[in-house]
């Protein structure tokens, strides 16, 4: 069973990833986390805008709903709001990163 | 014969793919979480190796690379593409939701939609790197702690990401 590439979708979820690094820059996120990277929990604009943006887009393509222009107005509108999500709603629905943990165990 | 050949291929890539991830995201130096912490310790006092006891630990507490690469394959076999990035994008939901930053769960989802959709082309099917990876998942969580975890700190070690706690 191969597993098909449609081009089309390809081409969205890229406009995606694009309009929502753009779009969380111009709302002034920073665009890559502070280092080390790997422990840091600043939402930047690299990680986890587009994550968001292409995630609810492929919900929407699943269903099979592309709306108007071949899901590219999805695509964008997909970016916008995860920027904006990530940028003034993230903190409301997801916890807030852990204390520095400076246990010492026994 | 061949689908048995190809599963253990798959296993090798699935189990290279989250423990490569992993280890660089830096599951093995520190406990994400109270949980990981008390398995590591426990792991070492039975003779194991500490970071290779918070790798292990880390991964039962919450989705990384091993969850997204066993999610993304399922994802693809249900639905394609978007399956796959649906995975991660719940792996990272679930991440956020376990206090974890979810650089590894969700980037292990994203390689592993990837290579399955590669592999496709010469063959492989989702439902193989399925079970290569709960059979991969098994060899380090599910046969002997000691091996696996001075196995994974050996590895962390030579990644340069060994923990700095003892």
């Amino acid at each position: 069973m191969i597993v098909h590439l449609n081009e089309t979708y390809l081409l969205n979820y890229l406009i995606a990833i694009a309009t929502s690094i753009i779009i969380a820059i111009g709302l002034k996120m920073p665009i890559l986390p502070e280092k080390p990277r790997r422990f840091s929990w600043t939402n930047s604009a690299i990680f986890p805008t587009p994550i968001i943006a292409i995630g609810l887009l492929a919900i929407c393509f699943s269903i099979n709903f592309l709306w108007i222009y071949n899901g590219m107005v999805l695509a964008i509108i997909m970016g916008l709001v995860s920027a904006l999500f990530v940028k003034y709603l993230f903190y409301h629905v997801f916890p807030n990163p852990p204390e520095v943990k400076e246990e010492v165990n026994e | 014969m061949n689908e048995i050949f190809a599963i253990a291929i798959a296993t090798v890539i699935a189990w290279l793919n989250f423990v490569i991830i992993d280890t660089f995201m830096g599951l093995p130096e520190v406990p994400g979480v109270k949980g990981a912490d008390i398995v590591g310790y426990s792991i070492k006092k039975r003779g194991g190796d500490l970071a290779g006891g918070f790798f292990q630990g880390n991964i039962l507490c919450s989705p990384d690379a091993s969850a997204g690469t066993l999610l993304a394959s399922i994802g693809v076999m249900l639905l394609g593409i978007e399956g796959g990035i649906i995975a991660a994008f719940l792996v990272f939901i679930g991440n956020r939701l376990c206090a974890d930053a979810g650089y590894a769960g969700t980037i292990g989802a994203l390689s592993m939609t990837v290579i399955v959709v590669l592999f496709s082309y010469i063959g492989f099917t989702p439902e193989m790197f399925i079970v290569g990876m709960v059979i991969a998942i098994t060899t380090i969580q599910g046969i002997h702690h000691p091996s696996s975890t001075t196995l994974l700190g050996n590895i962390a070690k030579l990644m340069n990401r060994y923990t700095k706690l003892d």
